[in-house]
């Protein structure tokens, strides 16, 4: 790649607009939930009809959001000023707090559930183990949910903008 | 609108998005004080006469 495309790939990258944003979030978020969901059904064993082989896969939905994190990262410190008074602006902070206040609400709500209905007679490794991805993959679960919530009222603002 | 600006053209001028402007105008939500000021500004009135404390 020459230097040029380079910096013209970089440009088109740190431009972020309501429609980028909310694509990315969107599939962040589906994706977490998917996944999610899966590790949830399998550790109270459901019998889901597939089973995901490799573990490998666990690592997509950390990837994106990384991945995710940066571009929004770059656009918001490297993007045009004007798009970004508007897409980083209070409300949009009020209302990711407000959303991520919500999700530690629920997130605890969901612990103090999963701590309650564990067979704390008979205790294992095993059984804290699970425990563990129970937790996780709750709190995993409800971010995503928050993720595309999120992504959605960017979704309205695009069309409505 | 008062001055016969549309929320876009507001919003514009504010440096905020036009759903800060409709949450503002719908009551939904309470502006900071320098956001509150470009309004103002934008309008050539002063806070006062845009925000006031409910009664």
């Amino acid at each position: 790649m020459r230097p040029k495309e380079l910096l013209m790939l970089l440009k088109s990258l740190r431009a972020m607009t309501y429609f980028r944003r909310f694509l990315i979030l969107f599939i962040c978020g589906i994706t977490q939930i998917f996944f999610a969901v899966y590790l949830l059904l399998e550790l109270f064993g459901f019998n889901l009809g597939f089973h995901l082989t490799n573990h490998g896969y666990m690592f997509i939905p950390g990837i994106l959001i990384f991945a995710s994190s940066g571009l929004l990262t770059v656009s918001y410190y490297f993007g045009d000023t004007k798009t970004n008074n508007s897409l980083y602006d209070e409300y949009t902070a009020m209302r990711y707090y407000k959303l991520g206040a919500v999700g530690y609400a629920l997130n605890g709500i969901g612990i103090f559930l999963l701590f309650s209905f564990q067979d704390w007679s008979n205790w294992s490794l095993q059984s804290a183990n699970a425990m563990i991805y129970q937790i996780a993959s709750f709190a995993w679960l409800i971010f995503g949910i928050l993720l595309v919530w999120f992504s959605l009222g960017d979704y309205k603002e695009y069309k409505n903008g | 609108m008062a001055k016969g600006l549309t929320q876009q053209a507001l919003s514009d001028s504010a440096e905020v998005s036009r759903k800060s402007i409709n949450a503002i105008e719908n009551g939904i939500y309470v502006p900071s004080t320098v956001l509150a000021l470009k309004i103002a500004e934008t309008l050539e009135c002063s806070v006062e006469d845009i925000f006031k404390l409910p009664e």
